[in-house]
């Protein structure tokens, strides 16, 4: 389907909930509210016949940026649909139930920023060894000073920490 | 009764960590849990702490078989921030490198599915054509992997004019050797009964699950990033996308092995142009000038060997990403499995998962445990493939062959 089509099918769907952006003529952004996110990224897949590649988070200081890039292969573009989920406990309903392909990416966002995807059909973290503390989250970037690793090089328990990246001794996870 | 066998975290066949848990009634396999991150590098992370210039190199260690197409979709994002274009002499280079790596990497896995199935023929063919590749490429990059050919706005060096003889020749002689390899899986019966219909991933289960590159052709999934999304000079090359329509290993081996006559007609036509622009006359033909990247966010896609990278950068106006986004096409595809694996047997299960081509890390190890009883034992990587290579004899007997 057709850039300015698209365009005009998800601004009349949505009005005022979406904000439509082109960088150029093969990229297309829409900034949606948290509340219809699930339901551009199924009409984007299921009626426009968008194909769905894959999503990003991005954290910044007063929420987690959370997008999904949906192309358009015949015609060549990209849209990338963005919300912003906000902190302290930053969550978005999930778009798996919807789209199966998104399952792992929603499970890597949660383990990396934190962000909760309701009903979301098993939120596991995919990447992670099981020795990092459950409330780290690496692309987190205000808690990373809690969960720095040891610099500490003598030969006791404190390298076995510098290795698994656990907190320093006498901290709480 | 079913009974849990988990296979990995370290892979039966292309000796890298990954986790199947097979739910199994018997020999069949009823559910499959999957288990990713066991060499999980925090590259991501890695690349916001390096400068621009420097990730390409970064990238490149992603995988060591696309070491080409990871820098190359990194630097199409940065250009798509900035918008500018190339010259076309670069282009070509980097198309020629592209390519080169397609060969190689299909090459390399119709080689591994060939000794996994007990044909080990297959397999030293497949390797032994696959040198003469690896050593153009180093004659032309200076590495058999790891080309550090592509930096933001070109090239870093030229393809000399001496190498596009050597080229062509290994071109000629590997149409006629992937003839002989394509010709040989696709005529042998033994292969089409140990293949086809095993591991079925059809059209809409490809859309829903987002499958990639060969996984998604062969089940007549149309999506190629080359022609959809043609970055470079792509857009004014010949060549056809390879599809199938069943979704089973044998239609996954097809493609890729056609596939390989493509790459080759994509890298005659680069050369013939190269020819026509004549010898180099200065640096300016290799890259443009790039200066500051600007605050603002880009979008890159390549198709790899096993299907479409994609690379997101976001710059704050600082001299490295502020996010920097890898979604390798393994990424979809292993999770493919979840759909494909269920229905066949346990002798079949490795030969599904590694068809996806699947790209994680190395070491090797089965477990095997039967639930019901707590007994717990452990299968080798000699064991799975013995367990493969005797269901393809078995068929081989049935079959007169």
């Amino acid at each position: 389907m057709e850039r300015e089509e698209v365009k005009k099918r998800i601004a009349e769907r949505f009005g005022g909930k979406v904000q439509i952006a082109e960088r150029s003529e093969k990229r297309v952004y829409i900034y949606a509210e948290n509340e219809i996110w699930v339901d551009l990224a199924s009409f984007l897949f299921n009626d426009l016949d968008a194909r769905f590649d894959t999503g990003v988070g991005i954290d910044d200081r007063d929420g987690v940026e959370v997008m999904f890039f949906f192309p358009f292969d015949r015609e060549g573009y990209y849209v990338t649909v963005k919300t912003f989920a906000k902190k302290p406990h930053p969550e978005l309903d999930s778009i798996s139930p919807v789209i199966p392909g998104a399952k792992w990416i929603e499970q890597e966002i949660f383990e990396m920023y934190e962000v909760n995807f309701r009903n979301h059909p098993d939120l596991r973290p995919v990447l992670r060894s099981d020795t990092r503390p459950a409330d780290f989250y690496p692309h987190k970037r205000e808690i990373k000073c809690k969960h720095e690793m040891s610099r500490v090089k003598n030969d006791g328990e404190e390298r076995a920490d510098e290795v698994a990246g656990k907190p320093l001794k006498g901290q709480n996870p | 009764m079913v009974k849990k066998i988990p296979i990995g975290p370290f892979h039966p066949v292309l000796e890298e960590p990954e986790f199947f848990e097979l739910h199994v009634d018997g020999e069949n396999v009823v559910d499959i849990d999957i288990t990713i991150g066991w060499s999980h590098r925090g590259i991501e992370l890695l690349s916001e702490s390096k400068t621009w210039d420097q990730v390409p190199f970064l990238v490149e260690r992603v995988c060591g078989i696309c070491s080409c197409s990871h820098p190359y979709a990194y630097v199409k994002a940065v250009e798509d921030l900035l918008q500018v274009e190339v010259p076309k002499r670069a282009q070509f280079i980097r198309i020629i490198i592209a390519e080169l790596e397609r060969l190689h990497s299909h090459l390399l896995w119709t080689g591994l599915a060939g000794h996994f199935i007990g044909y080990n023929t297959v397999f030293m063919w497949c390797w032994k054509y696959r040198e003469p590749l690896l050593d153009i490429l180093e004659a032309v990059t200076g590495n058999r992997n790891h080309y550090a050919m592509m930096r933001i706005g070109g090239v870093r060096r030229d393809i000399p004019l001496e190498e596009y003889g050597n080229i062509r020749k290994m071109l000629d002689s590997l149409w006629e050797k992937n003839d002989l390899i394509t010709n040989a899986i696709v005529d042998d019966p033994v292969i089409h009964a140990r293949t086809k219909t095993v591991g079925i991933f059809n059209k809409d289960q490809c859309r829903l699950y987002g499958a990639l590159g060969p996984t998604a052709r062969a089940g007549g999934y149309d999506v190629d990033a080359r022609r959809d999304h043609p970055i470079d000079a792509y857009g004014e090359l010949d060549f056809d996308v390879i599809v199938c329509e069943n979704g089973d290993v044998f239609d996954k081996a097809v493609v890729r092995q056609l596939e390989n006559f493509e790459a080759i007609k994509i890298i005659r036509q680069c050369l013939d142009r190269l020819e026509e622009m004549g010898p180099m006359k200065d640096d300016s033909e290799l890259c443009i000038e790039i200066g500051e990247i600007p605050p603002g966010e880009g979008i890159g896609v390549y198709e790899a060997p096993r299907g479409e990278v994609l690379h997101y950068i976001r710059s704050n106006g600082k001299n490295t990403p502020m996010r920097h986004k890898i979604r390798a096409p393994s990424f979809n595809n292993i999770l493919t499995n979840e759909a494909s694996v269920p229905g066949n047997t346990v002798a079949d299960a490795g030969l599904i998962t590694a068809a996806v081509d699947p790209c994680y890390s190395c070491t090797e190890r089965v477990g095997r445990v039967d639930v019901n009883s707590g007994e717990r034992y452990v299968l080798s990587e000699g064991d799975l493939i013995r367990l493969s290579a005797e269901k393809t004899e078995e068929i081989r007997r049935q079959l007169g062959k």
